[in-house]
């Protein structure tokens, strides 16, 4: 197992998980959703290459309402 | 003659609306339909698999026609802003994106500092910058300097509702600016809109007026006809002022009796 921090919280993730796995994982495969890992953008077409390691730092990002 | 130009994209609508604060997305969806609006800001926050169903974007979406204007709400420098920006691109597709800097909650003040710095960057990195800013015609012009697309200042706090306290400020920004000046905050009925409008704003960003309205969707339609008629008046040639009276009648004496 590895320790990722998603959005603030600690997680463990199977090794060798890729980004796609934590957004299922996250449920947020539907919606429209930015990825950054450390601080880099994670595109739409490399999600599922992408391979986080330990202690990866990911945010998920989504539209809200707002003025 | 009657679209509003930013950047090369075009826009028969002058109203802009901000998306906070309705009370569901079925409203705020028939407001951004009855509005007649092409452009929209929305914010970015952290996903929440809470609220997996609620779901903005593809809301957003369903709507033809419709722009997204990012904004970045909750960035109180510069670097938050920017970070924010180039985030909030790959996620809208688009590369329009409101600089919103306030770091005092009590008052949501635009910060000029880290706005000017903030639009700076995005400019140069070929985004479609909007900066919401102070009633301040150097600073506006500063902003058009380094690239802005628009700029958007305040007409009073965020939400307060107390309507354009900067007009003086407003006209002085519009005599002075090359790019489209729109006034966003503190909008509370639709005669300001109007009346900014009048004034030779290009747009208005109404968000607040719309959503905290009892009505939201019968509102947006009040908007954006007194929009449009502002704009049509301005258009029109609103005549000057007189300090006396101007007579409208003959002054020719009735039936030719007195001299």
């Amino acid at each position: 197992m590895i320790t990722i921090t998603i959005n603030g919280e600690k997680r463990e993730f199977d090794e060798g998980s890729t980004v796609s796995d934590v957004l299922n994982n996250m449920g947020a495969e539907k919606q429209r959703v930015a990825v950054v890992v450390n601080e880099n953008i994670i595109y739409p077409e490399n999600r599922s290459s992408v391979v986080l390691q330990e202690n990866d730092d990911v945010e998920l990002l989504v539209f809200v309402e707002g003025g | 003659m009657n679209e509003l130009k930013i950047g090369t994209y075009t826009f028969t609508s002058r109203l802009i609306l901000g998306t906070g604060k309705f009370g569901n997305i079925k409203t705020m969806v028939e407001s951004i339909r009855r509005s007649g609006t092409q452009m929209v800001t929305v914010a970015l926050r952290r996903f929440d698999p809470e609220q997996a169903d609620q779901d903005l974007f593809s809301a957003l979406s369903s709507i033809e026609g419709l722009t997204l204007m990012p904004n970045t709400s909750g960035a109180s420098t510069a670097e938050e802003a920017v970070r924010a920006a180039r985030i909030s691109r790959e996620l809208s597709g688009s590369p329009f994106i409101k600089v919103e800097i306030h770091p005092n909650p009590q008052h949501l003040m635009p910060d000029p500092i880290e706005t000017y710095e903030a639009c700076r960057i995005l400019a140069s990195e070929g985004f479609l910058v909007m900066p919401y800013v102070p009633a301040d015609p150097v600073l506006a012009k500063r902003l058009e300097d380094v690239g802005c697309a628009p700029v958007m200042p305040l007409g009073s706090a965020i939400g307060s509702g107390q309507g354009i306290a900067t007009s003086e400020m407003i006209r002085l920004i519009i005599r002075e600016s090359g790019i489209p000046v729109i006034v966003d905050a503190g909008l509370r009925s639709p005669s300001e809109a109007c009346a900014a409008m009048e004034m030779g704003c290009e747009a208005v960003l109404v968000n607040s007026a719309i959503a905290a309205a009892a009505n939201p969707p019968e509102m947006a339609e009040a908007f954006a006809g007194a929009v449009k008629a502002g704009h049509r008046a301005r258009e029109a040639g609103i005549m000057p002022k007189s300090g006396s009276a101007v007579a409208t009648s003959p002054l020719t004496s009735f039936l030719g009796t007195a001299s």
